[in-house]
């Protein structure tokens, strides 16, 4: 495999597209929580702090990293301190195999045209919106009596970057408008919108997510203390119980594909499944009858492997105080924190590609050009958002299971379903059903 | 040039941790070091174009067995009971046999040329290896899988409750537990630690 500088470039803009997207999806993760459950429970949820309280996560950002890290004295210092980015790695690691988006030639030159300064002008005006309404509410803020510095702070640093950014765009617009045409570096090359496109993802993302336990389970131990160490081992035989019937059920994703790369499950979704030579529907897995059994049992031990109620007997504060990071304060409880958002976002990135036809627009053939990409990235970006609100919204809905039962459902339900389901898969493809 | 650099660095790795499972006092610190050994050996993996073994490394060591390792360490919550050396004899064997056994492996590699990588791409993919293991390999891997299960049919014997496994007869007096035997070995009486 040979490669140039242009790829190097393009392989780390990629990484720090998704690593930064990925860490902008815990704030607004934890907003969406909060509102939602507030919606679910018929409260208002934090609103103060910006426009519908959106800043509110910045806020308690900064409050995480201005707390005091406390580490308690019969803890095990090393392991207490790594434990955190034991679970944090693996997490931000798995994304990489998991493409977002249609693969598309760029452009050799950008020439000025009413399409460039279309998409300039209309950026622009979006990011001055956003300023001007963040602006004023901050200065709106600012009148109030309990105001606080820190609060004003953030929202005026974060309305006039947004300014900053629309005033970027209109220059972008009007240097390509001087210049003609841009040429572009590597134009020509195919993109591939994936940053590591291995022929055994699947098996990586689960290698990764299965290291994920450790971070828990050495959080629990080194604490020493027997909350934390309860919620530790919970955490691990949960772990491995669910890690099967969860390859398990991918398995047949990746029979119909006959292949364990992504890219190919996807493309493989990418066609239409046409019923009485009239109705089309895409060929999404979820859409084809021998799949509804695995998609239902590979979601119901996603939630079971991201530690999410109903099944989050890690931390079960009713049982455990806080389970195993009852101990853990500031920076590196929020690294927790982090950690159960960006397993979510993985998951779901997991399920869309597995289930919902990844990247796929429905009833559209997307064109191998900068607008297919972008039109396919936003369709990617929509399902995870969706399937990451399910997340939000089964938490506040479905009470906490008991525990054995948790291990009754994984070792005696959803094992021989999955088990089940392969076969009935295999079947399938034997009849040349799917 | 950079696959030279990875290898030695993940090289060093693996030979440090697995210097620290051998060497550290604290058991959950061995298996740790262990999981990290582990992952720096499934590097190597990678390095010699065989991505498929290293996932399966990944998932099978690293993330299941050392896993339940850790699980055990935590649920008998070990303690460390340093007894003075009863038999030097036994420390010297050991020493002298792990010291033959060492020389006699870097003896055979620098003899044999086993280090020189097969010519040619190395089929290691999925589809090769799943066609291996089901022709040529289909009676060995079969047996390996009978062995697998009769172990596993072997602890849940051992491991049965009263009136799980209803074999005996009427009036019979049912075996000595066999958990009570393992917990002495381990240093432990059931009222916890010996002193």
């Amino acid at each position: 495999m040979t490669f140039d500088r242009v790829d190097v470039v393009l392989e780390i803009v990629k990484i720090a597209l998704i690593v930064g997207l990925l860490l902008n999806v815990v704030p607004i993760m934890v907003w969406v929580e909060r509102r939602g459950s507030a919606l679910i429970q018929d409260r208002l949820g934090p609103n103060r702090v910006g426009p519908f309280g959106l800043i509110q996560s910045m806020a308690d950002a900064l409050k995480f990293i201005l707390k005091e890290d406390v580490i308690p004295l019969q803890a095990h210092k090393w392991l207490y301190t790594i434990a955190p980015m034991f679970g944090l790695i693996p997490a931000m690691t798995t994304i990489a195999v998991v493409p977002w988006g249609r693969p598309f030639f760029i452009p050799t030159e950008i020439v000025y045209g009413p399409r460039v300064s279309g998409v300039c002008i209309i950026g622009a005006a979006i990011l001055a919106i956003l300023a001007i309404v963040l602006g004023g509410a901050t200065a709106k803020y600012h009148r109030k009596p309990n105001y606080s510095k820190l609060n004003f702070t953030i929202g005026a640093i974060v309305a006039v970057s947004l300014f900053l950014g629309a005033l970027a765009l209109i220059g972008i617009m009007l240097g390509i408008k001087t210049a003609g045409a841009v040429h572009l570096p590597g134009g020509g090359r195919l993109f591939e919108p994936i940053i590591a496109d291995v022929n055994v993802g699947i098996l990586l993302i689960f290698a990764l997510a299965s290291l994920g336990v450790y971070g828990i389970v050495t959080a629990g131990w080194a604490s020493s203390n027997k909350f934390s160490l309860f919620g530790g081992i919970r955490a691990s035989a949960q772990m491995i119980s669910y890690e099967l019937s969860l390859a398990l059920a991918a398995v047949s994703a990746l029979m119909v594909a006959g292949s364990l790369r992504l890219t190919d499950i996807v493309t493989r979704q990418t066609g239409y499944f046409v019923l009485a030579d009239t109705v089309k529907i895409p060929a999404w897995n979820c859409f084809s009858p021998a799949m509804w059994l695995s998609m239902i049992v590979f979601v119901v031990s996603a939630f079971a492997e991201t530690n999410r109620l109903p099944f989050d007997f890690a931390e079960a504060e009713a049982e455990l105080v806080a389970g195993y990071h009852t101990e853990y304060s500031s920076m590196k409880f929020a690294m927790f924190f982090m950690s159960e958002y960006i397993a979510m976002t993985t998951m779901s990135a997991l399920v869309v590609t597995l289930f919902f036809g990844g990247w796929d627009v429905p009833w559209y053939n997307e064109p191998a050009t900068v607008t297919g990409f972008l039109l396919s990235a936003i369709a990617f970006l929509a399902k995870v958002s969706f399937l990451l609100f399910v997340f939000v919204w089964v938490r506040w809905t479905i009470p906490r299971l008991k525990y054995d039962i948790l291990m009754k459902i994984g070792w005696k339900v959803f094992l021989p379903l999955a088990v089940a389901n392969i076969v009935l898969v295999a079947w399938f493809i034997a009849a040349r059903w799917i | 040039m950079i696959e030279f650099a990875v290898f030695f660095f993940f090289a060093a790795i693996a030979v440090i941790f697995a210097l620290v499972v051998i060497l550290h006092r604290n058991t959950v610190v061995g298996a740790l070091s262990l999981v990290a050994s582990f992952f720096a050996l499934a590097v190597m993996y990678v390095l010699l174009d065989a991505p498929f073994l290293a996932a399966l490394q990944v998932i099978v060591y690293a993330g299941a067995i050392m896993v339940l390792f850790l699980f055990v360490i935590m649920l008998l919550n070990l303690q460390h009971v340093s007894e003075p050396a009863t038999r030097p004899i036994q420390q010297f064997l050991g020493y002298a046999g792990s010291a033959f056994f060492g020389i006699a492996l870097v003896y055979y590699l620098v003899k044999y040329t086993v280090l020189q990588l097969p010519p040619g791409p190395f089929l290691s993919d999925a589809r090769a290896i799943g066609v291996a293991l089901f022709e040529a390999y289909i009676f060995p891997f079969e047996m390996v899988s009978i062995l697998l299960l009769a172990a596993i049919v072997g602890a849940l014997l051992l491991s049965a409750r009263r009136g799980v496994i209803p074999s005996r007869k009427d009036g019979e007096e049912p075996p000595a537990r066999a958990t009570r035997g393992s917990l002495a070995t381990l240093g432990m009486t059931e009222e916890g630690p010996l002193p």
